[in-house]
């Protein structure tokens, strides 16, 4: 006869990780040795591998320390491998390397995932990708802010000089709806094989939603999308990266039409900006190219206010991703804090009998 | 070292995690990025005793 888990000891242990300061708020799963190895055992690579340093802080990941952290935010074994490739893709990231993480803006990690393993794991690709439910969904990212925390010690308050931070920073994580979406997957597009299992990671600011299921014409959609892009609150740069989780439904509808991905980038890039005027009305008319220019322009400075000032410098500055369900025409911009490295990391998954094995 | 008033907490911190707990350094009223070049002038010459004072224990 199995008996059950005794609660009170389980909550004893969770308040044991409170204690110690290793949580992020909510409660911790409590890891033994015992677990340590079954996460350790997903991957080839080896425990005392340095993930990242920081070296202003003198404090370092090792693949060791990861796998503490992931089963700590309630991953399975089996996403381990994830969890590591989406911390190589994010690291990718000019701005993630620079100091990004302890940004005042508090940046979040955007994990997207292509391939198989999407299904093997039970990733949701669908409906709510970011409303919660599903655990990968939930633990992944998770366990990169546990590591944030625990293995660089990135504490609010302290090395994270976290202004207001974005809703959900450590739950941005689904599957690409590859089976709807009309476009090679992003991984593909990032020059992978097909169907290989892999994670595209970038350092994220906000997420706007689109709600259009007004109108069958692109050029009218794709102006709705503009209009979110080019609203002046996000300037810091003139320069700047958006991003679109397309739902299906918006997708098929730019194909159907004769949109290829890359023709859809370039209808952003030549379209979302805005004219002086509106800069200089909020106070950005002197937005620099790069550095730090957040004042408005001298009256010396000014240029005419019918100078149109596009945001999107290329096609690398607008990544595109298809998720979500066909529920509703309801798709989401989202905003690349710096920018994203335009690549994606192959999961090295260990096959299931060496897993047994080992 | 300068640094503006709001992130002291970091600066304290930094100077524990480099081994120098209690490390001297100044601030400065929060913000500074909205600053004219004419105000950031002005902040400068606010400091500047100071400064000199810091670097010359």
């Amino acid at each position: 006869m199995t008996t059950e888990p005794d609660p009170d000891v389980a909550r004893e242990a969770i308040e044991y990780c409170y204690e110690q300061g290793w949580t992020d708020g909510l409660p911790v799963v409590p890891a033994s040795q015992a677990l340590l190895d079954q996460f350790l055992a997903h991957t080839n690579r080896d425990p005392d591998e340095v993930l990242w340093r920081m070296d202003h802080l003198g404090r370092e990941c090792t693949v060791h320390t990861a796998a503490i952290n992931a089963a700590m935010a309630g991953c399975l074994p089996e996403y381990f491998p994830v969890v590591l490739a989406a911390w190589d893709a994010v690291m990718r990231d000019r701005a993630a390397k620079g100091g990004g993480w302890q940004s005042t803006s508090g940046p979040a990690p955007l994990i997207v995932i292509n391939g198989p393993i999407r299904g093997e794991l039970g990733i949701n690709c669908t409906g709510g990708i970011f409303a919660g439910g599903f655990r990968p969904n939930a633990t992944i990212p998770r366990a990169l802010g546990l590591m944030l925390r625990n293995a660089f010690g990135v504490i609010p308050h302290v090395f994270d000089q976290t202004t207001q931070g974005i809703p959900g920073r450590w739950a941005i994580c689904f599957g690409e709806n590859e089976e709807e979406s009309p476009w090679e997957p992003l991984a593909t597009e990032m020059g992978l094989e097909p169907n290989t299992n892999a994670v595209s990671t970038t350092l994220t600011r906000t997420y706007e939603f689109v709600d259009n299921r007004h109108t069958q014409d692109p050029e009218q959609l794709l102006n709705d999308f503009g209009d979110t892009i080019s609203r002046t609150g996000v300037m810091i740069f003139r320069a700047q990266s958006a991003g679109i989780v397309f739902c299906p439904e918006h997708a098929q509808m730019l194909a159907g039409a004769g949109y290829s991905k890359a023709d859809v980038k370039d209808w952003l890039i030549e379209h979302c900006g805005r004219v002086e005027a509106d800069l200089r009305r909020a106070g950005k008319d002197a937005v620099s190219e790069g550095g730090f220019g957040a004042r408005s322009a001298s009256e010396e400075e000014r240029v005419p206010g019918d100078v149109f000032t596009p945001f999107l410098p290329s096609r690398e500055s607008v990544p595109i991703i298809v998720a979500g369900a066909r529920n509703a025409a309801i798709s989401m911009v989202f905003r690349v804090f710096g920018e994203w490295s335009n690549s994606s990391v192959e999961i090295e998954t260990v096959p299931v009998a060496a897993v047994k094995g080992g | 070292m300068i640094c503006s008033d709001a992130f002291k907490a970091t600066a304290d911190a930094m100077a524990d995690v480099q081994g120098a707990p209690g490390y001297g350094y100044l601030t400065t009223p929060h913000p500074v990025a909205g600053l004219t070049p004419e105000q950031v002038r002005e902040r400068a010459e606010s400091v500047a005793d100071q400064v000199a004072r810091l670097l010359s224990e």
